[in-house]
């Protein structure tokens, strides 16, 4: 009895592994499909291939907290792309939800449409742990999981973001270009941190500090904390200005706006400006650009929904699919800005202005997405 | 004689019998609707989104019956989670250790909320705002960053059905065995709940303690003078609070298989079981309901939710419109209230 017992187990433990090792995309070699958009993160990323299925699919957005703008920008960008008519005809059914920062309500949400037979979520993590049992119930269903912008501690999945090091480096080597061209390879710098303990905010500090140490210019540098958000950024650059006086440049990764601002108000001279790709920032930018505030702007694109839902789609259509896809950092300097194609002084200022990202043939203007209405989801 | 007293135990419980009714109107519209509805896999789903909350709701129950209520429950469980992602792999007798350390970090939580509430005469609701904190110290402070370890083969067996546990495990042949049949679909965390509502909650209710707590929360005043453990009941209630909001914790832990002391969660966690509390019947006022009428109303806010993914609405009004059904749903038990000849009834 016992060694029949010891047998089913091993017999129905044999055939459950062998079960889950033909389920879930293949891990292949590369290159990968459409690799100037779907670029792989480094060297070392595997790359997946899951097995062909038919248009059209079944498509889910599952996001977490919602209640700030780009939050909001996201989920508007998500419906304007599924209404597109490159991909519209390979959409079958289209659906968003948000579950507030709650882990259980997420990963059900996610296991809801894997039961409703979707065919792609795509998914803003709340947390970067606790998703095995999706991952492992979607590989069994052959369901494409696509986490971004908060991604995954794993890499059983594919996922999509931008290189935030390399963000933080671009900052910091655009400004001391700048700051070069009128002669000055040494002096005082304000660094504008993010929410504190968040890797976002520390990869990007690494990158603007890793270009200063690099540039062999004395640097001093003064840091302050402004949550990428624009009345604290606002505050602390005030007060920063107040204690130390003036400064060469600023090296800000959020709240941009409120950091042009106060510089204004300060009546500081205009330095060159790094920061995010908010609407508000690159208006300043464009009417004090010839004063002085040669900045670039660069920023987290809510738009990176739509290259997660294109991902998406193609790793359906059996293309071969990087595991960790790197999106091209959309940015542009004061020299390059042009209202009404990468801002828009008729919207508000706490707007994101990338959205378009021409490598993946996402154009989704801005005022394309402000006049998604609130009906039309279908 | 039957009827008669089927209709008198309606009556005194309405508000919880509302719930039921709602709750089973709401989740068998689910099921028809949902195109795989009434498997065994929706149910598997359904019930693992809802156990955490569940288990918070129950433990929010025992403050609200006294008359207070509980601000650092939701913190509990996010404590207790953090405490069983580092305790729960190895041996199945260290994985079992780790569970009891677990259960015990929000025993002795809620016994230190008790304490606080009765010896240092502060009301519940400013003592638990503050140990509240105190629990979301201590969670960051072991887990500062998302993570944690916890047995794979343990949180796949308790997610899913009866048949995946006993398969997990070799248990009743690989899960195949005729006596296992009848029960094989239930999903695992169903069962986890009942267990717990039918082994602590019950018993609970039905000691001195127990009717001492229901006691307290019509009238303190009269449970003194009748002579009845009025401490003892408050230290009670408050350890059983924490004790069910580490059970959360705990299937949190499994279910996810990591801790996150996730300030915003808490907080979401602490209200919704307040919502929940007052779905399934229990006054705020305290004294009438019961921990299994939260149950069913933390299953009450669940469905609302899961309707989301199977119908068309905008995602911007999705939280609107849980709000209004929330509210409409809440009013059902408040309807007693428009039907009264004398104020004074309610009271009773």
């Amino acid at each position: 009895m016992k060694t029949l017992l010891k047998l089913t187990t091993a017999v129905s433990a044999f055939v459950l592994s062998a079960n889950m090792a033909l389920a879930g995309p293949e891990v292949v070699s590369g290159p990968g499909a459409d690799p100037e958009c779907f670029a792989p993160w480094s060297e070392t990323t595997k790359f997946f291939k899951w097995d062909a299925k038919p248009a059209p699919y079944r498509i889910a957005v599952v996001n977490g907290f919602v209640g700030n703008t780009w939050r909001i920008q996201m989920i508007k960008t998500a419906k304007a792309y599924a209404e597109d008519p490159s991909i519209k005809d390979k959409i079958k059914e289209f659906k968003v939800v948000s579950t507030g920062t709650d882990a259980p309500a997420q990963l059900g949400a996610i296991e809801d449409f894997i039961n409703q037979g979707y065919d792609a979520i795509i998914t803003i993590a709340v947390s970067p742990e606790g998703f095995d049992r999706v991952i492992r119930l979607a590989d069994k269903n052959n369901v494409v999981i696509v986490p971004f912008d908060n991604v995954l501690d794993t890499d059983k999945v594919m996922q999509v973001n931008e290189d935030q090091l390399a963000m933080g480096r671009a900052y910091s080597t655009h400004v001391l270009k700048e700051l070069a061209a009128i002669g000055k390879t040494s002096g005082k710098v304000l660094e504008v941190r993010g929410l504190a303990g968040n890797s976002v905010d520390r990869d990007r500090s690494i990158g603007i500090n890793e270009v200063l140490d690099e540039s062999g210019g004395n640097w001093e540098r003064v840091s302050v904390v402004g949550n990428w958000d624009d009345g604290t950024a606002q505050k602390v650059v005030a007060d920063a200005i107040a204690v130390h006086g003036e400064f060469d440049a600023v090296l800000a990764q959020g709240g941009t706006t409120g950091v042009v601002q106060a510089l204004l108000d300060a009546e500081h001279p205009m330095i060159p400006v790094s920061g995010e790709a908010e609407n508000g920032f690159r208006k300043l930018m464009a009417e004090n650009s010839d004063k002085g505030l040669k900045g670039i702007s660069i920023g987290q694109s809510p738009g990176l929904v739509a290259i997660s839902m294109k991902a998406a789609i193609s790793a359906l259509e059996g293309n071969v699919m990087p595991q960790l896809i790197s999106v091209p950092l959309p940015m542009a300097t004061y020299d390059e800005l042009e209202d009404g194609k990468n801002y828009w002084s008729d919207l508000p200022d706490n707007f994101f202005t990338v959205n378009e990202f021409p490598p993946c043939g996402v154009n989704i203007s801005g005022p394309a997405i402000m006049s998604q209405s609130e009906e039309d989801v279908k | 004689m039957r009827m008669v007293s089927v209709k008198r135990g309606v009556s005194q419980n309405l508000g919880f019998a509302i719930a039921v009714l709602l709750l089973l109107a709401l989740y068998l519209t689910y099921n028809m609707m949902h195109p795989r509805g009434f498997s065994s896999a929706v149910a598997i789903q359904n019930s693992n989104e809802t156990v955490a909350i569940a288990f918070v709701a129950m433990a929010q129950t025992l403050p609200v019956l006294l008359g207070g209520l509980d601000l650092s429950v939701g913190a509990v469980m996010t404590l207790t989670n953090c405490v069983a992602s580092e305790f729960l792999h190895g041996s199945p007798a260290q994985i079992l250790l780790g569970m009891g350390l677990t259960l015990l970090t929000g025993t002795l939580f809620g016994l230190m909320n008790g304490c606080i509430v009765v010896y240092g005469r502060i009301q519940p609701i400013i003592a638990t705002l503050a140990t509240g904190a105190i629990a979301i110290g201590l969670a960051l402070l072991i887990r500062p960053e998302p993570g944690g370890n916890v047995d794979g083969d343990l949180g796949w067996a308790l997610t899913n059905s009866v048949w995946d546990f006993a398969d997990t495990y070799g248990l009743a042949q690989g899960g195949d065995a005729w006596w296992l049949r009848p029960f094989a679909d239930i999903p695992v965390p169903f069962l986890l709940v009942v267990f717990v509502a039918i082994v602590v909650w019950v018993p609970f209710r039905r000691s001195v303690t127990g009717r001492t707590v229901y006691a307290i929360g019509s009238a303190e005043g009269a449970a003194y003078m009748s002579g009845l453990p009025i401490n003892r009941a408050k230290i009670a209630a408050f350890t059983l609070g924490g004790f069910l909001a580490a059970c959360g914790g705990l299937y949190l832990a499994i279910q996810t298989s990591s801790g996150n002391a996730d300030i915003q969660q808490a907080g979401a966690y602490t209200l919704n079981s307040i919502a929940a509390v007052v779905l399934g019947g229990t006054s705020l006022l305290g004294g009438t309901g019961g921990a299994i009428g939260s149950l069913v109303g933390a299953m009450i806010l669940r469905v609302i939710s899961f309707y989301f993914r199977i119908l068309d609405i905008d995602p911007l009004l999705q939280p609107l419109i849980e709000g209004l059904v929330l509210l409409a749903a809440v009013s059902f038990g408040a309807f007693r209230t428009l039907r009264v000849k004398n104020q004074l009834d309610l009271f009773r």
